[in-house]
């Protein structure tokens, strides 16, 4: 289950570099090709930018809301898996001392 | 693809993305800037000529303009503090007294003087006058039609 979560969120981090990497270059072309052959009023073309950008934000903060809270409740789990391993280490190791102490 | 190339065009697309979107936001600053700027700044109009006693009222305009911007339409008039009487002014038949350049689109310092008729039948007494005028402003890739109005203008006719 973690493992699919995982790649799920590898793939979302990957969609969203190449995101940031395409969108603004993409975007400021278009506009200007659009703006100086005059196919749309520069105007109409600034409300979409700051539409875009304020959509992009507020998703991508969402997103990484909840990827930060999947991300240390994994950390914490594992984390709380090490403890009891070692523990339980510990107490192989105490068991293996006695056995040799009796023999 | 090779791994070198992959890195080259990923630092490239980095590079371009970062450029882009540095771009993006001084165009998007420079436009709120320009479309909420005043045609003039700190600027007046006043009547030169006041009280007036012959038969044209000239007027001054002070201040500094800071986009390129072309007159398109001016309407004034002149309400009379008493009767309330409202009188406009033909602008068709102003004359330039010191400016050539009121209808132009030179930035910078402005020190404009026109002179305009007096409206016929324009009784004696104390008038508020207020100039409406309509611009088109350039400024890079950015256009605008942008409206300033100048009230409070004092005219004495004697």
């Amino acid at each position: 289950m973690d493992n699919i979560k995982n790649q799920q969120i590898k793939k979302q981090v990957e969609r969203w570099d190449l995101f940031a990497r395409i969108s603004p270059t993409l975007f400021l072309l278009t506009t200007l090709f659009l703006t100086i052959f005059e196919i749309v009023k520069i105007e109409y073309a600034f409300y979409v930018g700051l539409i875009g950008f304020a959509v992009t934000a507020v998703t991508w903060w969402w997103w990484a809301i909840f990827t930060i809270k999947y991300l240390i409740t994994t950390l914490a789990r594992a984390s709380a898996n090490l403890t009891d391993v070692d523990q339980e280490v510990a107490d192989v190791r105490e068991d293996i001392r006695k056995l040799k102490n009796e023999g | 693809m090779r791994d070198n190339t992959f890195k080259i065009i990923k630092a490239a697309t980095n590079v371009t993305s970062g450029l882009s979107m540095a771009a993006l936001i001084v165009l998007g600053v420079m436009y709120v800037s320009f479309t909420n700027a005043f045609v003039f700044n700190n600027s007046g109009i006043s009547v030169t000529n006041n009280p007036v006693t012959g038969d044209q009222i000239n007027f001054i305009l002070e201040g500094s303009r800071e986009h390129k911007c072309v007159l398109t339409r001016v309407h004034s008039h002149a309400i009379n503090n008493e009767t309330g009487e409202i009188f406009d002014f033909d602008f068709d038949k102003k004359v330039y007294l010191r400016s050539d350049d009121y209808l132009g689109n030179a930035t910078g310092v402005v020190d404009h003087q026109w002179g305009i008729p007096r409206p016929e039948n324009m009784p004696a007494g104390v008038y508020e006058v207020s100039l409406y005028s309509e611009f088109d402003c350039v400024y890079l890739l950015f256009t605008k039609a942008k409206v300033q109005m100048f009230d409070d203008i004092v005219l004495i006719i004697e």
